[in-house]
Order: structure tokens, then sequence, then C-alpha cells
């Protein structure tokens, strides 16, 4: 009886949300009475087991194969399914990653299970949480089935801190050798690429800072533009700083303009028309500095700065700064 | 190329939802339905695939007779034929019932492509489409943005997370999961839907079907979150209330 | 210099060979006239159906028939000078058709106006009198179009000229009677004179825009009736204006009415800044359309007879239909061409299908989640309506998401709680479906109106206000195909209503009042909102008031559209409020409030307030919290 953990690599090294996902199981282990085995997998692990054993105390196992590099989901459920047949543990926690998403639900119908996916707490029982409707509900599982329990654990839901809190002891690394054919994997992956390198593309952008009439004129946009450096963010208005000019037209966020939606929303000295608002309120956070304490974006916004921009922006620009030192 | 697009029918976003009395799912009296909108885009590229390559294209859905909706919708947009699998337990099921279901009307059509939508907008487990490759032993992809024919089978464009991107090629018949926002999505329109009235849908019920319905995971509560989204106002100097601002950046919301 | 009395009645003095002249003229000039008239009216009377065409009530279409045609107001009121110039010559030809008959008659000895009686004589100068007013009318007309040239009439013709030198002509050869002896080769040289310039313009009417003169009494006597009513659908097959086979007979009488007098483009905002769309060109390329394809053909319309792009910059303001002297209606063929492309799905934009998108999938034209509308009317404590207020509050897209519609929209709750009158919001409603009505997406349309008037129906609602001037529209106009909806009234007409219950504001400050084409056009209403800011200020008018408003841009469903093509409409507007030198812009559309924000912010320094009639009511009273 056992816990598997199976770790993601990212520039050769495991991920953070990975180290989450190590948390998660660890946290999950504690609450049973069971031993962790952390899983790195791909065509090297030997880097990515030393990385695991510095940090966790407990079996780290090797799953490693040429034809696990590059990533086909054909060859990471081909490899993980004897791996979780002969451990026989209780559960299986992944990262919801792109790559888990991509295949643990086919490794969970080839075990006669589901994937547990995105979950974000888990609760004696066990019982995993995981939002409903577009996180307007959350709801609570369990699992029924007679095998293993497939978890996917969402990013930022479980601190990776506690992992190699304590110095680790005790780590053991063996490998599992999978047996894969090259006629096994039927799908042939390409190099990953950038999108395309337009100019400006606000509609991928992750970040973006946007201006408003509180800058009042043209000559103060390069303080803002240097807050957008400091958080590498792109630069967005709304319409009538690109009426005026002070922007080129495709960095107007709005209805007539682009509709965004980064994981940050900075807004400066922007009140919130309406035609504004529609065009940004898909951002996963919004931030808005304003003087005016009533103006509609502190309506829409996570966090607002009720002040003279003037002073917040250079402020801001230089804690971001040293944050990133 | 012959496409089956699965599609389901799922609360309109808009509509208040509350938690039935039993606390397992939610009340469905005076509930407006709309297409999921991830399944929405799958059929968009099916329909692009059908203009571009000629073919046909059939909407399949698993659900009580309100599902038809979305069918006639699907339909009306420009799929060829409908294959209603007709169930009142649909939603009880665990993502591999639904796709048990699914890969039975599925094999009966035997595609050369089979299109969904990435999640569902309601229970969002991202499953569907990679279980009914499994269940059919097909080769899949998912977070795919666009598709082209290939010499193999077909070439996709799938997103990989922080703006990275990879083409990968997969012989057919195979299985997509279309991720939203690659295409645009066509309007209904009035001629749409007067022309699909014409069009057949097939209905069978999912009992009929005899595949397994027990779920092995097993929903069991519903609850409202704890925190419902509220503006934070950071007091203080501009200096204090940038420095709180970084932190909450960097901690709670960890974007930094 | 002795008048003497007209001779041109003058019997008996034609010979045989004169006689036989005149017949074969006459026969030649009416055989060419039905050469060139016929298909025209085949095209006409073959063109589909009006299928929700009605005479009753035939009390309103003889109204604007003896308003419109026999006194000519809307041709004077809208161009005085000119429109009394084109007056004289029209009731000249009235008053001709008397004398023409007599004339023809004349040739066979059996003129019935006699000069030597009362009658006769009186009638002979009764016409002199037109016929002295329509030779300087068309004079003028002929100054005007050949030297003042005023740009809306379009590029010179030589037609215009010929016509107005032929009516000159048969003036003058009448006039020039009065002035002859009773015998003589000169009487003679201006009978046939007058005699063949008559034969001669007869063939030229149809083929010219003078085919109004033939027409236009019929169109204005058969119109649609009412403001840009759009007709609607027929059967399965109908989605609006695809091809000649779905122009109605209606559409293609009024295409062919046109006179080119180019009203509808010199009021068009879009025409005016910078945009493709001419309305006059719209209704003129319909017309070549069926001369050259005819109401059967499957050709599109849209393509190489009008282009799609100017269809949809038009912001449905209504000033050219409003303006149209000959009875067309261009919103309902500007709509009917959008719903053709809509209906079928030809028209791609990205806007525009986000628009749609957002109304298939949700409440509101914004696309924003109901509960943030859930939220508004919660923190603001609405009353939600039980059916046991008076007035059903009707937010609206823009009095339930917009930041400004809210402001507004709290003003008049405030008013309203201040009156004691008793009212309620919905819990849930959806966008009347003015823009997509407009954009001629006539499934989402239905859709709206139907889910609306369930709500309205189950709620008990009898009595509707609203901030916007498109939803009361909609609802009141627009549904009536689906449904009856409760009575609903701009919140303007309701201030007005109550203004003696509120203490005036002590002010003085000068307010412009911009006339919203959907309360103005589309609604008649024009002094109550004035009213309004009369109670709190002193109202000064625009150069373009009242039914001359100039649109803000935003009507239409453009204001869901993306960035406009040359100038923006609202810009061109908000210059010219300012410039009125008003301390305050009053609106009474939240659509006119969101598009002048910016446009007004974009004067500069010193530009006016701008704040909706509510706002300016809601002054007077005490701070929110007293109440």
């Amino acid at each position: 009886m056992s816990i598997l953990a199976v770790l993601e690599e990212r520039d050769g090294r495991v991920s953070r949300i990975s180290w989450e996902a190590l948390a998660a199981a660890q946290f999950l282990g504690a609450a049973l009475s069971q031993p962790v085995a952390a899983v790195v997998m791909g065509g090297q692990t030997e880097s990515l087991a030393a990385e695991v054993a510095a940090k966790h105390s407990g079996r780290v196992i090797r799953l490693e194969h040429a034809l696990l590099e590059p990533y086909t989901p054909d060859g990471f459920t081909l490899a993980l399914e004897p791996l979780i047949k002969s451990e026989s543990p209780t559960h299986v926690l992944f990262p919801h990653s792109y790559q888990v998403r991509d295949f643990a639900p086919a490794l969970a119908t080839r075990l006669g299970e589901v994937l547990i996916s995105d979950v974000i707490a888990m609760a004696d029982g066990p019982i995993f949480t995981r939002q409903l409707m577009q996180g307007r509900l959350t709801g609570a599982y369990r699992h029924t089935g007679s095998g293993p329990c497939l978890l996917s654990v969402q990013a930022g839901a479980f601190r990776a801190e506690p992992v190699g809190a304590v110095a680790a002891h005790g780590a053991s690394i063996s490998t599992f050798p999978p047996t894969l054919e090259a006629a096994q994997i039927r799908t042939r992956p390409g190099e990953p690429f950038r999108g395309s390198e337009q100019t400006v593309d606000l509609g991928s952008a992750q970040r973006i800072v946007s201006v408003g009439r509180g800058i009042k004129e043209a000559e103060n946009l390069p303080m803002v533009e240097e807050l957008a450096k400091a958080l590498g963010a792109e630069l967005a208005a709304s319409r009538p700083i690109c009426d005026n000019g002070w922007l080129p037209m495709e960095r107007q966020v709005g209805s007539s303009g682009q509709t965004v939606s980064p994981q940050l929303y900075l807004a400066v000295g922007i009140s919130g028309a309406i035609q504004h608002l529609v065009g940004m309120k898909g951002s996963q956070c919004i931030v808005a500095i304003n003087k005016d304490p009533e103006a509609p974006i502190f309506e829409v916004a996570d966090y607002g700065i009720v002040g003279d921009l003037f002073e917040v922006v250079p402020a801001l620009t230089e804690v971001v700064k040293a944050s990133r030192r | 190329m012959k496409i089956v697009v699965a599609i389901k029918q799922v609360p309109e976003r808009d509509a208040p939802v509350r938690i039935a009395a039993n606390g397992k799912w939610i009340e469905e009296t005076d509930l407006q339905y709309a297409m999921n909108e991830p399944d929405a885009y799958a059929l968009e590229e099916a329909l692009q695939l059908k203009e571009k390559y000629g073919g046909e294209v059939v909407v399949v859905s698993a659900g009580p007779e309100r599902v038809g909706t979305v069918i006639r919708e699907a339909l009306a947009k420009g799929a060829d034929r409908g294959f209603h699998i007709v169930g009142d337990d649909v939603a009880g099921r665990d993502a591999l019932g639904v796709a048990r279901l699914l890969a039975t009307a599925v094999r009966a059509e035997s595609p050369d492509l089979v299109l969904t939508g990435l999640q569902s907008e309601d229970v969002g487990m991202g499953q569907t489409g990679v279980i009914v490759a499994a269940l059919l032993g097909l080769p899949h992809a998912t977070l795919i943005l666009q598709v082209e024919k290939s010499q193999a089978g077909v070439k996709v464009k799938r997103e990989l997370e922080e703006g990275w991107f990879q083409s990968i090629e997969l012989p057919t018949p195979a299985v997509l999961t279309i991720q939203s926002g690659g295409t645009k999505l066509r309007y209904a329109t009035l001629m749409g839907i007067k022309r699909a009235k014409t069009k057949e849908v097939r209905t069978v019920k999912a009992a009929d079907l005899g595949v397994d319905a027990a779920p092995v995971v097993a929903l069991e509560e519903m609850k409202l979150p704890k925190k419902q989204k509220s503006t934070q106002i950071l007091p203080g100097s501009a200096k204090e209330a940038a420095a709180a601002l970084v932190e909450k950046l960097k901690f709670e919301v960890r974007v930094l | 210099m002795t008048l003497l009395p007209p001779t041109l009645a003058e019997p008996g003095r034609f010979s045989e060979t004169e006689r036989w002249i005149f017949i074969a003229l006459a026969a030649a000039s009416l055989t060419l006239f039905w050469l060139r008239f016929g298909p025209i009216l085949a095209n006409i009377l073959q063109s589909k159906k009006d299928a929700d065409f009605h005479l009753r009530p035939i009390g309103r279409r003889v109204w604007d028939f003896v308003w419109e045609v026999m006194l000519q107001a809307k041709v004077i009121r809208q161009r005085p000078l000119a429109g009394v110039a084109h007056a004289f010559v029209f009731w000249a030809f009235c008053a001709f058709a008397m004398v023409t008959l007599n004339h023809c008659a004349t040739i066979f000895g059996s003129g019935f106006l006699n000069p030597r009686s009362t009658a006769g004589r009186f009638y002979d100068y009764f016409a002199a009198a037109f016929a002295v007013g329509c030779a300087l009318g068309i004079a003028g007309l002929f100054v005007r179009r050949f030297l003042v040239r005023p740009k809306w009439l379009g590029a010179l013709s030589w037609e215009s000229g010929l016509i107005a030198l032929l009516i000159f002509v048969l003036m003058v050869t009448y006039l020039g009677a009065f002035f002859m002896p009773n015998s003589g080769a000169g009487m003679r040289a201006l009978w046939w004179a007058h005699t063949l310039t008559l034969l001669y313009l007869l063939p030229v009417i149809p083929e010219t825009k003078h085919l109004h003169l033939v027409l236009s009494p019929f169109t204005v006597f058969l119109s649609r009736g009412g403001f840009s009513r759009i007709p609607p659908l027929a059967g399965d097959e109908d989605f609006g204006l695809v091809a000649g086979k779905d122009l109605t007979q209606l559409v293609s009488l009024q295409a062919y009415s046109c006179v080119e007098c180019g009203r509808c483009t010199e009021h068009c905002p879009a025409n005016h800044t910078g945009k493709t769309l001419n309305p006059k060109q719209v209704i003129l390329g319909v017309r070549a359309y069926l001369n050259d394809c005819g109401p059967e053909s499957a050709e599109p319309l849209l393509g190489k007879y009008n282009s799609q792009e100017a269809a949809f910059q038009c912001t449905t303001c209504g000033a050219c239909e409003f303006q149209c002297p000959v009875g067309i209606e261009h919103l309902p063929i500007i709509v009917g061409l959008r719903r053709g492309a809509v209906n079928t799905g030809a028209w791609e934009d990205e806007h525009g299908g986000k628009l749609f998108l957002a109304l298939e999938r949700g409440s509101n034209a914004l696309g924003l989640s109901a509960a943030e509308r859930d939220k508004f009317v919660e923190k603001n404590a609405l009353p939600i309506f039980d059916g046991t207020q008076e007035y059903c509050l009707w937010l609206g897209c823009m009095g339930g998401y917009d930041p400004k519609g809210r402001e507004i929209v709290l003003a008049l709750v405030q008013v309203m709680r201040r009156l004691g009158v008793s009212f309620g919001v919905l819990r849930k409603e959806k966008c009347t479906g003015d823009p997509v009505r407009r954009l001629g997406n006539d499934l989402l349309f239905q859709q709206l109106a139907e889910a609306n008037l369930e709500t309205l129906k189950r709620g008990q609602v009898k009595k509707i206000v609203s901030i916007c001037p498109h939803c009361v529209r909609t609802i009141q106009e627009d549904w009536k195909e689906f449904g009856a909806a409760p009575r609903i009234e701009h919140h303007s007409e309701f201030l007005a209503r109550h203004l003696g219950q509120l203490t005036p504001v002590q002010s003085q400050k000068k307010i412009v009042f911009h006339d919203p084409c959907y309360l103005g056009r589309y609604r008649g209403v024009y002094d109550e909102p004035r009213a309004v800011v009369s109670h709190a200020g002193r109202l000064v008018e625009a150069p373009r008031s009242g039914e001359r408003s100039f649109c803000c841009g935003a009507g239409g469903g453009l204001a869901f559209l993306g960035e406009e093509k040359g100038e923006r409409v609202s810009h061109a507007r908000a210059r010219e409020l300012a410039a009125t030198g008003a301390e305050i812009v009053g609106a009474a559309c939240p659509f006119c409030n969101t598009m002048f924000r910016d446009a007004l912010a974009a004067q500069g320094r010193g530009a006016p307030e701008l704040l909706d009639i509510a706002q300016l009511a809601a002054q007077g009273l005490p701070a929110k919290s007293a109440i």
C-alpha cells in the first residue's frame, strides 16, 4: 500500500507544480499513514531523481526509456500502466498540467478508473474538492472504484514549501524499466514553438498594464511603461489614450479594440467605462489604481489602490524591481 | 472526411445556480441550457474542415430530452446529422460512464475524426474526449487549435503552457479535444434553423446500449465556495500600498 | 398693353393635316412613354406582395396624401426655399391638367374651356397665375441646381436641365398666348410649341427621376406608415432582402419613386463622417438592380448593386426616412438588406459575431454575467417587481451593466422614491433585442422578444418605465409581432408629468439638449425632455435639434461594432454640442451618453458636462441619505 506522485520535468528540472503535487501526496500520505513514492519519467531521469531525493524522504522511482522523450500520451500511458499495476497504490497524484490532462484520463481508463482532476483541497475520507460550474460551486468527490484513485492537483492549491522543509533522509532511488516499442507510439510530436511573433499580441499576453485618461499627458507614459517592463507585462490602454495617438490603436483594450484575458490586468488611471470593461472582464486578477474611490473599475477589481497614480506607480515599480532581484 | 462531434448541453453560463435539495447536483427546474462552449468550438472546427475537405459532420450528445435542442442548434449551424443518446441518468454518470455511451455512437458511425471540446463548463473534468479515444483504442491529442489533413492522417496545432505551441501528426481515425478560441464561432441564423428542421436525428436509449453505468468516482456533495470575489482596497501610503500589492500578487495570486 | 383673353381654346383653326400630324405625334409620344413606363410598372407589379400590407387606416393615408403631396408640406418644411419653388411647379402641374386636356381637345374643335365664358376665363387666369409661379420656380430650381450646386443633388445631369427647360417652355408658351392676337401665325406657333414640348416631355418622364411625378403620389399614399416599420418575415423562405425575389411591391415602388433630391444623404450621419453609406445610392442601387435583373432574379442585392459595408454603417437614426419627400422608407430597406445578410449567415464581422454569440448564450448585449446585474440591484436595494408596484422599472443592458447607465437609473430611482411612486425591477431581464433587430438577426430577436414577453406576462407587469429610448421603442413597436407588451414610457415622459411635484433647480446654467433619434424621430417625444431640462437650467438648442437632430453614432447596433471608418459620428456631434457654449449637455439615452462621454472629453478642457435628464431632475433633490 502506497501513494504515488508522478512528477513532471520542465527545462531539465522538476516543475514547480510537481512539487505542489508531491506536497499534496505527502499530506495525503500522512493522513492515511502511507508511504509516498515519487515517480520521475522521461528519456533521462538521473538528475531529476537526484533533485527529488534531495527533498523527499521516501522512494523515488525512475521510469526511464528513450521513447519517453519527447512526451507522447501513448508513451506515458503505456509506461505508467505496468508501474501502477505492480505498485498497486491507493492513490496516484499528478500535477494538473496540460501534459497530465493529455494522458492521465487515458491511463485511468486503462485501469478502469476516472481521474479526479483539478483538485483544490483534500479532507478526511478522503474527500477531494474540485470546482464546478466555472468556480461558482465546489464539489466533494469520493473514489468508489476498486482500483487506485487517480488525482490531479490544481496549480497553487497546495504549497510546495513543506517539501524539503525537513532535511530529506532515507531516500532510495530505484528504476522501473518500461517495455515500449516505437510502433506503439502513434502520434508524432513536433518541436515546441512560440506563437507568431507579432509586434503586439495583447490577446495572448499573460500580464497587461493598461493606462487610461488619468495619465493626463503623453509625457507621463514612460512612467507606466517602466512599470510594465518591471512586471514583464504588455502595455495597453483605454480608448481615449489611443484616440489621442499616445499609443497605437492596436494597444486599445475594449469593445472597439482587443478583448484580453491575462492572468494579471493592472489598470492605471482607468475609470472603467463599459466599453473598456467588456474588453478585460475575463482577466484572472484585476488590479486598479485610481484616485477616485467611486470609479467603476473598482467594482470589477480584485485589488484596488485608491491614490494618486503619479505616486503609486513609481512606488510599485520600485517594489516590483526589488522583489524580482 | 467524416467527423463526429460530441457535444454537451450545460446550464447557461448566466443561469443562477442553486444546489438541489439532496446536495448532490444543482436544481434543474427553471434552469436554462446552452451548448457547452468548448464543444461549440469543436463543432466550428468540424464545420470548417467539412467546408475545406468535404465530407459529413455528425453530432452526438447524451442526455435527457432537452439535449435535443443543442443537437438542433448544431444542425442549424451546419452539421448534417444528429445522434441523441437519450437517458435521464447521464448527469449521474462519471466521465467514464458518459464516454462509454459516446463511444458506442462513435463506433456505429466509424468516422475519420472525433472532435469534442476540451472540457465542459459545468463539471469541467476535461477528460471525455481522451477517455473515448482510450475506449476505442484510437490515438488522440488535446488542446488543439488547428487541424489540417496530412499524408498520415491529420496535422494539428496543440497549445502548450506559457505561450508555446507544437505540431503533432497523428493517423486517423483519431480523437481531438479542441481548445476554445482557436477560431471564430459562427452565429446561428434563421436560415440554418429552418434548414435544420429536415435533418435527421437518430435517437437511442442509453439503457439499450448495455454499457456499465456504475461510477468509480462519486460527487458526494456540492457547496458554495467559501470566498466570493470582492475588491480588496489596499490602504496606506503609496509605498505601503505598493508593497502590500506585490505581496498579494506574489503569494495569493501567484502571478509574479 | 392690353391683356387679351387667351386664345389657345380657339377652335376650328386647324387644318386636317395638322390634326393628323398631331395624332401621329401624340400616338408616338404615348407609345414611347408606355414602352418606357410599362417595364417599370411590370417590375413593380411583379414584385412580391407585401404580406403585411393593409389599406386601413385609410384616414391616415388620406391625410398623408393631402399633407405631403397636395400641400407639399414635407418638401417645403425641410428645404423651405427650394420647397416653395417645387410646390409652385407641382401646383401648376395640377392646374395644368385641365389646361392640357383642353389644349389637346382644341385641335379637334372640342375645347371645353371657353375663354368667353366666365368659368373658362377664370380658369385660364387661375392657371396663368400658377404658370407664373411655376416658371419662376423652375427657373429658381435651375439656378440652384446648375449655379449654386448643393452637393447633395449629386453630379450635374443634362436631363435635369432639359426637363427644367421643357417645363419652362411649357409655361412660357402658355403665358405667351395672353400677349398674342387671337389669330395669326404667332399663336399657331405657340400652340405647336406648347404641344411639341408636351409630347416630348411625356416619354422623357419614365426615363428620368421625373418618374416621381407619376409614382410618388402613390408611394406616399401606400407607404407602410409608422416610422421605420420593419415588416415581419413572410413564410419559411423569407430571410429579408437577399435577392430580387425578396423585393416587395412597396420596395420596388419606392425605389422607382426616388427623385434623387439627396435630402436623405444630406442628413445621414454616416455619410457626413466619411463612410461609404449613401442612403440615396442604396435606393438607386435597388432601382438599378430592378432595371438590370428584375424582381424575380436570384442575383444577390448586396454585391454589385449595393455594398454590404455601407448597409452595416447605418446607425438607423432615420434622418433619411424622416426627410424623404416622396415616401421612401429607407430603414425597412436598409434593415431588410441586413436581414438578408445576417439571416443567411453571409455577414461576417468580428464584433457583430461576438454580439450575436453573447446574446445567444447570455442575457445582455455587453456579454457580461447576469450576476453583475444582480449585484447592482442588490447593492442599491432596488425592489424586485412583484405585481404590487405601479411601475416595472426596465433597466436594459445599459442601465443594468454600464456604470454610467446605472447612474442614470439611480437618479431616476431617487426621483421616483421622492415622488412616492412605487416601482420594482425584474429579477431577470434579457436584452430587448434592439441591436440585433437593427442588425437584421431575426432569429435572436424573436428569441429575446419572446423570452422577455413571457417574463413580463408572468410578472403581471402593467406599466413599464425605462431610461433607454431603444428599449422603449423595441418593446412598444418591434415586439408586436410576437405578442402584446405592457404600456411603456420613456423616463422623460414620466419626469415631465411629475415635474410639478419636484422643486426646480435654481440654476442658470446653459444646457443643450441632444434629441436621441429613438426618442425624437422614432417616438415623436421632443417637448418632455426639454421641460425637464428647463426645470434644471436654461435650455439652449443645437443647430440640428428636434426632428433634425444629428445622431450620436450608437444606433443600429453600431455601438457594439468595431471602430468606425472616417470620423466618429459621436465626435462630429459632440463638437456641435460643445460649440453651443452650453455648460451641460443634456442626454436622454444611455447609448448617447456612452458615446458622448469620450467624444466630449476629446473636445479638450472646458468641454461641457454630460448629464442625463434623470440626473438633471434629481439635482434639486436632497442628498441620497436624506431619503
